[in-house]
């Protein structure tokens, strides 16, 4: 019992332990400041910048669903893209065709992409290992086409325009949308924190680290499995309706495998398993692109590059735990 | 199905082949890895609150039977009974359900997840929250409540000081003993415990014994624990099981065991 009476020494949390828990100092401080930002920042820049941040935000609920299934569950998925797509879609010919009001084609996309989801994972699952990756590349490869096929429906290769919502409360369109955005995000962002801290999220890191221990624990694995990559596909599908609220128009060529690659880049960037990674994520493959755009035509692409390199060699914990240990050595050098 | 043992009454493992209805009832067990037989034909019975210790050489099948008890392995001949009821067939998370935890021989802790949060997937049956539930906020109590049991089971191995830190920074000796806190959180009535003492630094060895009999005697637990230690197993346990290739070759109260010239000649270089 020797050990014991060492335990007072409080043993490094956080960098040192190499741990990937989401431990984070000033959480309620950085929360208050990214808020207030979040409500200040609409009515100081202008459009096409609300726009670009619009996009962040719908981003982030993409690859906080991604990071259920890559980051928590530690399976890949290539159709998060097609997922996102399903939602735009569904969200955008209930508007343009049907005339369904903007708030209420968002449940529907969720409702759509959880089935889909469920409906994909649930065999997909079961079989273990690169199975999921490669149902969920037939489905992303499978949509765009499917999409360019059904015109009827979905206006074909020429895509979907969809008119903007009426802003409210004296606010221009699109800081309308960024409010509508916004709130969405603040909710599946809670969401993923609850289900990350509690009994659903423990059982998916068990799995993830040593199944065999966590079965005999009676932990199921197809069943938390399937209802994570629902809950996944969910987050996509409705990050897809948000983006046809932003973007007022859909096309097939938006939806592409090219998208579910970006995504898993921004989960892996912005820092698997963590909750602050989404949001940094999000930043990283939205507004890095868009800012070098504006210094060279060829930059987007070499800069993204480099930075996704980087990222995988100097912080293999992303962004997140790149500010994070940062965060902590600031700490640690105070105290 | 008897709860655990009265206190005050001699518990049942004073008579070694628990004749007085077994809880565990294993008949015939074979498994066979390909050419392989792990184990063959292994019977055993395990009486409500015995402790015994299952030793053996190096692959003789200690760990294969913990793996067939616990449904990782499928054996092909022969029945395993808990309380009457047939374990065969079943899925290995349903293991749990029957009353049945149990460590591994090599750490088995989930690395991302604070050595609290370890303990709570223990009771991870013991709790009712889903995606839907947990998402919207709707778990506060159930966290509080198996936060709590973990903290209470933390306190009694005497890791509360490491609660909030992740358990791969820990000296190995507290890893298992987080281990076994894992496994008690889920409540079974038989506890498998494989090598617990294996990688304790020899000082640690007797306190280890120490708490594994506590356990034994404050919660009625039925507990099979496999060692090489012979010093540990002597120290713990007044029934002795020993496997060689997959035969049960003895089987009874502790120093009959260990001075077995069978025991002795299969275990040459563990009994000294
Ligand atoms: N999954 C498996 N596939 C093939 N062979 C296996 C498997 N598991 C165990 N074996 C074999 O079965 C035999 C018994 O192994 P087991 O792990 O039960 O031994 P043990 O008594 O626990 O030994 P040790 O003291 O080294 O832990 C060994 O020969 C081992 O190689
Ligand atoms: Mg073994």
């Amino acid at each position: 019992m020797n050990a014991v009476a060492a335990g007072h020494r409080r043993l490094p949390v956080g960098h040192e332990a190499g741990d990937r828990r989401p431990d984070w100092p000033w959480r309620r401080t950085s929360l208050a400041l990214v808020a207030s930002a979040a409500v200040v920042l609409p009515f100081t820049l202008p459009p096409y910048r609300l726009f670009q941040l619009t996009l962040v935000l719908v981003y982030t609920v993409a690859l906080l669903g991604l990071d259920l299934v890559v980051g928590r569950s530690g399976r890949l998925s290539l159709g998060h893209g097609a997922f996102f797509g399903v939602g735009a879609y569904t969200s955008a010919v209930l508007i343009a065709q049907f005339g369904v009001p903007y708030p209420l084609t968002m449940p529907a996309a969720a409702l759509a992409t959880f089935g889909l989801g469920w409906a994909a994972g649930r065999p997909a699952l079961r079989l273990r290992g690169l199975y999921l990756a490669m149902v969920t590349f037939a489905v992303a490869v499978v949509l765009p086409p499917l999409l360019k096929r059904l015109a009827g429906l979905t206006g074909g290769a020429m895509g979907l325009t969809v008119p903007a919502p009426e802003g409210l409360l004296g606010l221009d369109d699109d800081q309308w949308v960024y409010f509508l955005v916004l709130m969405v995000t603040a909710a599946a962002f809670a969401g993923m924190r609850g289900l990350a801290g509690s009994r659903p999220g423990r059982a998916l890191t068990a799995l993830r680290e040593h199944p065999a221990a966590a079965e005999t624990l009676g932990i199921r694995a197809a069943t938390h499995m399937t209802a994570a990559f629902a809950w996944s596909a969910m987050y996509a599908g409705v990050a897809g309706a948000l983006y046809t609220w932003t973007a007022g128009f859909v096309s097939p060529d938006s939806f592409t495998l090219a998208l579910s690659i970006t995504l898993l880049a921004g989960v892996v960037i912005g820092g698997l398993g963590t909750l602050a990674g989404p949001v940094l994520g999000a930043f990283a493959v939205l507004a890095v692109p868009a800012v070098a755009q504006e210094f060279d035509p060829a930059a987007p692409g070499i800069v993204s590059g480099l930075l996704l390199l980087l990222i995988v060699y100097v912080a293999p914990a992303g962004l997140a735990g790149l500010l994070r240990r940062t965060l902590w050595g600031l700490l640690r050098r105070r105290a | 199905m008897a709860g655990p043992l009265p206190e005050g009454r001699f518990p049942l493992s004073w008579f070694p082949s628990g004749p007085l209805g077994a809880l565990l009832e294993v008949r015939g067990l074979t498994m066979r890895f390909g050419g392989l037989t792990a184990l063959a034909g292994v019977d055993l019975d395990v009486g409500e609150g015995e402790l015994v210790g299952l030793i053996g050489p190096n692959g003789a099948g200690k760990s294969t039977l913990l793996d067939c008890l616990t449904r990782r392995c499928s054996p092909q001949e022969g029945s395993m009974r808990l309380g009457g009821q047939e374990l065969g067939g079943l899925p290995p998370h349903q293991v749990a359900g029957y009353g049945i935890a149990r460590t591994f021989q090599n750490a088995a802790l989930f690395p991302g997840l604070s050595v609290r949060e370890n303990v709570m997937v223990g009771a991870h049956r013991h709790g009712r929250a889903g995606f839907w539930g947990a998402a919207l906020g709707r778990t506060a109590a159930e966290e509080r409540g198996l936060g709590e049991q973990a903290d209470a089971l933390l306190e009694t191995f005497g890791l509360s000081a490491y609660a909030d830190h992740p358990p791969t920074a820990l000296p190995y000796g507290l890893t298992k003993r987080i281990e076994i806190a894992r496994a008690l959180a889920a409540g079974p009535r038989l506890l498998l415990l494989d090598e617990p003492a294996g990688g304790l630094a020899p000082g640690e060895v007797p306190a280890f014994a120490q708490l594994i009999a506590r356990l034994h005697r404050e919660r009625g637990l039925t507990i099979i624990v496999v060692e090489h230690h012979m010093e540990f197993v002597l120290a713990l346990c007044r029934r002795i099981v020993c496997l060689e290739l997959g035969h049960k070759i003895a089987d009874g109260p502790a120093q009959a065991v260990r001075n077995d010239p069978a025991v002795i000649s299969a275990c040459l270089g563990v009994v000294r």
